[in-house]
């Protein structure tokens, strides 16, 4: 880890949960409102995480299993806002 | 109104007063970065320091009490168990801050005996509360737990809530008697330390927070008890299951075995999951709402709640949390700008949405909105975000100039403290954070007049 790489690592990894943050509420917004064009907004947000993740594991001086948590973490990030949101309707239905 | 909610209104009064201590003495340690000299002989920054973080504690404690005393009630049917003693310890609990408060201030230390520790000062960062203080704390949360299972046994009656609550109740409870022991190998004692700090903050208040939300919510948003209770179910398996091993992310620098840093770190970092999960919950209740209820403050803090935690929790606690990040950023700069953004994410929004519930209530107000809040809001929340930004600058160039380049030597430290982006940062703070105290000041008036003000005018309209 060099004096800049530490700088650097944790932006990236600062950036690449906020990026998740951002796509998962952009894809509820999506859902919410069922508008085509958040939901490409929302794979879009996705696919700049996905570029982070990649930098963070091609770039950064983290250990091997640091960058496999980013990877297995992405597709947890991808995950969770449909799953999620299909719970929630599905609680909510069966309420009304 | 049940007797325990006309406590909870004395708890929520002393919480508001001792948020505000918190933010003086907030503003006069920042004020210490740039002025060091400032109140030399008299009052130095350590003292205000503690004053700062106890206090933190010490409302949001009185705040989740005042909540539970509040809420409470409406779960089990029937005022609380054991209420009279309730009461008699909000005094004694104020009083003994009080005096606390004055020793710290006026007496400050003394040797390192036995006297010290019993009557001025612990000396372990937020439990400094000397050890007769302490007791008291024990005594006033067995009550407190007392109020809830007694109430849950007499009434014969148990919700999903209130099982999850009892259950929090102990660890809650057990956890604090580590604020008494003094353990002169330092190793051993910052180990067990931070299972008090660490576990207070990220497994049982996480849990007793949910607990008040979900009560919440059902006033609220009218949520059934049915769909709160099932995520509550989940949230605290998540929370608890990526909080208590996240526990390791403490342990740099004290001496405790490497692999309690490869433990912290992996669960430490599956934290901000759960915490998505709950941004997705809170858009999608704002959104079948329409961002409208009938009480926008309190709608609006709540939302503010899910938000904060995502970002003080998740997103500034990942950028520090993997070990070889962990190993330069901790107990920097960088760590107190997580620490500001996760403690009012995850627990202060909470406790003003809830306040806003209660005086809808305790005003009969139909429907809460109008323009302070709103600026209560926005101070707050611009001059907390503000604040932590201006501190993670502060320490980024803590970490590279006092550990990456300097080493952590004495000579390294000084140099961080004069750096410009060091420097620059903490006047950056101090300027948030008087516009914080703006928004505590307006948050304060507003709770004051809710309703009141509409009254007024309403009247003078009628007698015109």
């Amino acid at each position: 880890m060099t004096r800049l790489s530490l700088l650097e690592t944790a932006l990236l990894l600062g950036v690449y949960v906020a990026l998740a943050g951002s796509y998962g509420v952009v894809y509820a917004l999506a859902r919410l409102q069922g508008a085509a064009i958040l939901r490409r907004i929302s794979a879009l947000i996705y696919a700049l995480h996905g570029i982070t993740a990649v930098a963070i594991v091609v770039w950064t001086p983290l250990e091997i299993v640091w960058k496999g948590l980013i990877v297995a973490s992405s597709v947890a990030f991808f995950a969770i806002p449909p799953i999620t949101w299909r719970y929630l309707e599905r609680t909510h239905e069966t309420e009304v | 109104m049940y007797r325990s909610q006309q406590l909870a209104l004395k708890y929520f009064a002393a919480a508001i007063a001792l948020f505000g201590v918190m933010t003086l003495s907030g503003l006069l340690s920042a004020y210490y970065y740039i002025n060091p000299d400032f109140l030399f002989g008299f009052l130095h920054f350590n003292i205000a320091k503690i004053l700062h973080i106890d206090t933190m504690i010490i409302w949001l404690l009185m705040g989740f009490m005042g909540a539970i005393y509040w809420l409470l009630p409406d779960e089990f049917g029937r005022d609380l168990a054991g209420i009279r003693a309730a009461e008699i310890l909000f005094y004694v609990f104020c009083a003994a801050v009080a005096v606390v408060a004055i020793v710290f201030i006026f007496v400050q230390y003394g040797s390192s005996n036995e006297t010290a520790l019993w009557l001025i000062n612990q000396g372990r960062k937020y439990v400094e509360a000397p050890r007769w203080a302490a007791i008291g704390v024990v005594v006033v949360m067995l009550v407190f737990a007392y109020n809830v299972i007694g109430t849950a046994y007499v009434s014969r009656k148990i919700t999903g809530i209130a099982a999850v609550l009892m259950i929090d109740l102990v660890p809650l409870v057990l956890l604090y008697l580590i604020a008494f022991p003094a353990i002169s190998n330092m190793s051993a004692d910052l180990f067990w330390w931070w299972w008090l700090v660490h576990l207070w903050v990220e497994a049982t208040w996480e849990v007793l927070i949910g607990c008040i939300m979900a009560m919440a919510l059902m006033q609220l948003l009218g949520t059934s008890r049915r769909i709160v209770e099932g995520w509550l179910y989940i949230e605290v398996a998540l929370v608890l299951g990526t909080g208590i091993l996240g526990l390791g992310h403490h342990y740099f620098w004290i001496g405790t075995p490497n692999y309690w840093l490869t433990i912290g770190g992996f669960f430490s970092a599956l934290e901000p999951l759960p915490l998505l999960g709950m941004v997705i919950h809170a858009v999608y209740d704002a959104g079948t709402h329409n961002m409208k209820t009938t009480n926008q403050p309190a709608f609006y803090w709540m939302m503010a709640e899910a938000f904060g935690n995502f970002l003080g929790a998740g997103v500034w606690g990942f950028m520090i949390t993997l070990p070889q990040i962990n190993l330069y950023a901790h107990g920097t700069q960088w760590t107190v700008s997580h620490g500001h953004f996760a403690f009012w994410g995850a627990y202060a929004c909470g406790i003003l949405s809830v306040l806003y519930l209660v005086l809808q209530k305790t005003r009969g107000l139909a429907y809460v909105n109008g323009a302070l809040w709103k600026w209560s809001f926005a101070a707050l929340n611009l001059g907390l975000i503000g604040m932590t930004g201006a501190l993670l600058v502060s320490g980024f160039a803590q970490a590279f100039v006092e550990r990456a380049i300097g080493g952590s030597t004495h000579a390294a430290f000084v140099a961080a403290q004069e750096n410009k982006w060091f420097v620059e940062g903490m006047v950056g703070r101090l300027i948030f954070g008087l516009v914080f105290a703006v928004g505590y000041v307006v948050l304060v008036y507003d709770l004051l007049t809710l309703g009141r003000r509409a009254r007024l005018v309403a009247a003078a309209a009628a007698a015109e």
